[in-house]
């Protein structure tokens, strides 16, 4: 097999029914035309007695619930993306062939795997909500041959065999000749093919021969390839503008499986998610989510935007939603032999990426002191996959009992007996000292901008509790508690 | 013969038959490094349970405890989640080493502190959660709905980390262990080791259902 089909019959309307839930399993009819000449396009099985062609008064007739509905093009436009992306996951060249149609190249892939994964991108088609069909063949005319008759995925081995059952019209004749070949008695594939193909073209010319060709599948043509996707954004505006959070998770599911589908159809995971929510009132809400594991699993993703989206409250109803991946090369990873991993790393990631939707990106993970004396300055790492044996016992371990920390300070005034603390006063804290250790002395950073200079007491009041004093300047605050 | 101890017998069974975690065997428990709180536990915070440590004064120990804890079950590779509602830690108040497996919820808020616990008690992959509502005003505390924490309960219960809540003031609806710290800490103890404070701590049971194995 060189070449791979992938088609949606009836795509604009089963782009439209992907699009809106409501009418999933209705009777869904599409319609093109205005007034006494609109008529149905499309229709979905669900509507029992309506046909293509048929005049929206008689369908309306012969099926009283049909929704009628026209043509999405911002729904068509987003399958269309979909099916592509799916494609681009078997072959990075392929052709936009037409409405609900594309076409891979194969040529030089290895057919198993690439069998495997055309099984794989019709599940993913199907679970995002387009049921389509790969045909594969020899020529792309084949593999076209083989998606309209295939029932999920159809692989042509043996053309002619293949070939032989199926109607004439798979070939289109045009219409005159259509006419003679039935008059010579011919009804499939199979019956022209019997004939010389020098013979045919003799009786109807070039466009018999070219008949016959397509006949046999044999006509071979130069795809027109389009680019693979180089930024990962899908991007949608509701009409009429929505408040609740089902229709926004519910376009943001179908973003993710496609955004999914483009990036591990180029070889990359998302680092990072941005979604931003256009309002009515023309403001903009944005959040971008760093992902602690890159990756492409739609379900993981849209655990961290539904534990951000249940927490958020907007001041207008939401006009437009917008998603944007942003990619990386997965990771590669070999665990070492004696290394104590993570029980499930899986469950680990997904659910620190649900933590820092909770709490914001630069508030989760492992705190790492930063090289200096600065009081309070640190970084906040990413976990690390397992953990490391203990290094030896610091030299100086901790003494005294451990600080907690006020954040932000707390303002205080504090009163003074030759430059020692004797007094506090403030909002949350203050009354006498009952005894003062310090000060200790620090500063840095006179090289730089962000200089910094302080003198610390710990204090114990005599009510109770130690409390660490910040003095620096000319202003007191409480920094935290030993406790 | 009196039928009470059949009843008893056929009570107890379906119990057990409709709360089987209730009636499991603990699996376990993780030292915390302070002597008074493992023996008060039986040998420390009990696994698939849920532990309330309120710090009933001020400076009477309760970040003493959690250092000790990070600093023992560092030594046991054990993994460390810490939910903190009011933003407390201080990481420069523990030797370094100390805090490589520990993970570090920074809250905003209570809501956001209780939903962070609760999808880390349903991870698998830590030894330890530890839910820190100090600094959180005890009225902000109390209006907590009851429901949130049975949740966690269950949660706990279904998982095989231990869960220690560290609150202000008794605070845990059916929580299986509480203890108290009521003893305020004084500048005296400065230049001690922590390690010397952490066994000097004294802390009173006000619950406790079980004993861990």
């Amino acid at each position: 097999m060189n070449y791979a089909v992938l088609r949606v019959d009836e795509f604009a309307l089963h782009a439209l029914i992907r699009s809106d839930p409501a009418l999933a399993a209705r009777p869904v009819a599409i319609i093109a035309g205005e007034g006494r000449k609109a008529a149905v396009t499309e229709v979905s099985p669900e509507a029992t007695g309506v046909t293509a062609g048929l005049a929206v008064t008689l369908a309306m007739a012969r099926c009283p619930g049909i929704i009628l509905r026209t043509r999405d093009p911002a729904a068509e436009v987003e399958a269309h993306r979909l099916l592509l992306a799916a494609a681009f996951t078997l072959s990075p060249r392929v052709e936009f062939t037409g409405a609900g149609c594309c076409t891979a190249d194969l040529q030089g892939g290895d057919p198993v795997r690439t069998e495997a994964q055309m099984r794989r991108s019709l599940t993913e088609l199907a679970r995002a909500g387009l049921a389509a069909r790969i045909g594969a063949g020899a020529t792309p005319l084949l593999a076209d041959y083989a998606a309209r008759q295939a029932d999920r995925l159809l692989i042509v081995t043996d053309a002619r065999e293949f070939l032989r059952p199926l109607p004439l019209a798979f070939a289109a004749p045009l219409p005159g000749h259509a006419e003679i070949v039935r008059n010579w008695g011919l009804r499939t594939l199979g019956d022209l093919m019997a004939l010389s193909k020098a013979e045919v073209g003799l009786r109807l010319g070039a466009e018999g021969v070219s008949l016959w060709e397509r006949a046999a599948g044999e006509s071979v043509r130069v795809l027109r390839l389009v680019e693979p996707v180089k930024t990962f954004v899908a991007d949608w505006a509701y009409e009429p503008p929505v408040e609740s959070i089902e229709p926004l998770f519910f376009r943001l599911r179908r973003f993710a499986e496609r955004l999914a589908l483009e990036l591990r159809g180029a070889g990359f995971a998302a680092e990072r998610l941005g979604l931003t929510l256009r309002l009515e009132d023309e403001t903009e809400y944005r959040r971008e989510f760093r992902l602690p594991e890159p990756g492409a699993d739609v379900d993981s993703w849209l655990r961290v935007l539904h534990a951000h989206l249940e927490t958020v409250r907007t001041a207008a109803r939401v006009a437009g939603v917008r998603l944007v991946a942003t990619p990386t090369r997965p990771a590669q990873r070999q665990d070492g032999l004696f290394d104590t991993g993570l029980r499930d790393p899986a469950a680990f990631w997904e659910n620190l990426a649900r933590l820092a939707a909770l709490v914001g990106d630069d508030r989760v993970g492992t705190p790492w002191p930063a090289d200096t004396h600065e009081p309070d300055v640190f970084t906040l790492e990413r976990p690390l996959e397992s953990v490391p044996a203990p290094a030896n016992p610091p030299v100086h371990p901790p003494r005294g009992q451990a600080l907690r920390r006020f954040r932000p300070p707390w303002p205080v005034r504090v009163q003074c007996v030759d430059e020692r603390p004797v007094g506090l006063k403030g909002e949350f804290a203050g009354g006498a000292v009952r005894a003062a250790r310090g000060p200790w002395r620090g500063g840095g950073g006179w090289w730089k901008p962000g200089e910094w200079a302080v003198e610390i007491w710990h204090v114990e009041l005599a009510a109770g509790g130690i409390y660490q004093l910040a003095h620096a300047a000319g202003e007191w605050r409480i920094e935290g508690i030993l406790d | 013969m009196s039928q009470a101890p059949i009843k008893l017998a056929a009570l107890r069974s379906l119990l057990s038959a409709r709360f089987p975690e209730k009636t499991r065997r603990p699996g376990g428990a993780v030292g915390t490094g302070v002597p008074a709180i493992d023996a008060a536990l039986g040998g420390g915070l009990p696994a698939g349970r849920l532990t309330e440590l309120v710090s009933g004064a001020p400076s009477s120990g309760g970040q003493t405890v959690f250092t000790r804890l990070l600093i023992s079950t560092r030594a046991a590779r054990q993994r460390v989640a810490l939910v903190d509602a009011a933003d407390g830690f201080a990481p420069e108040a523990v030797p370094a080493d100390a805090l490589r497996h520990l993970v570090w919820v920074r809250s905003r808020s209570l809501g956001a502190a209780l939903a962070a616990a609760d999808v880390l008690v349903r991870d698998g992959n830590y030894a330890v959660i530890v839910l820190d509502l100090r600094g959180i005003a005890e009225r902000a505390l109390r209006r907590a709905p009851a429901a949130g924490w049975y949740r966690l309960h269950r949660a706990a219960e279904g998982g095989a980390a231990a869960v220690l809540v560290q609150t202000p003031c008794e605070l845990v609806p059916a929580a299986p262990w509480r203890l108290i710290l009521r003893v305020p800490q004084t500048l005296a103890d400065a230049g001690v080791p922590l390690e010397l404070i952490a066994g000097r701590l004294e802390v009173q049971t006000t619950r406790g259902h079980e004993k861990v194995g």
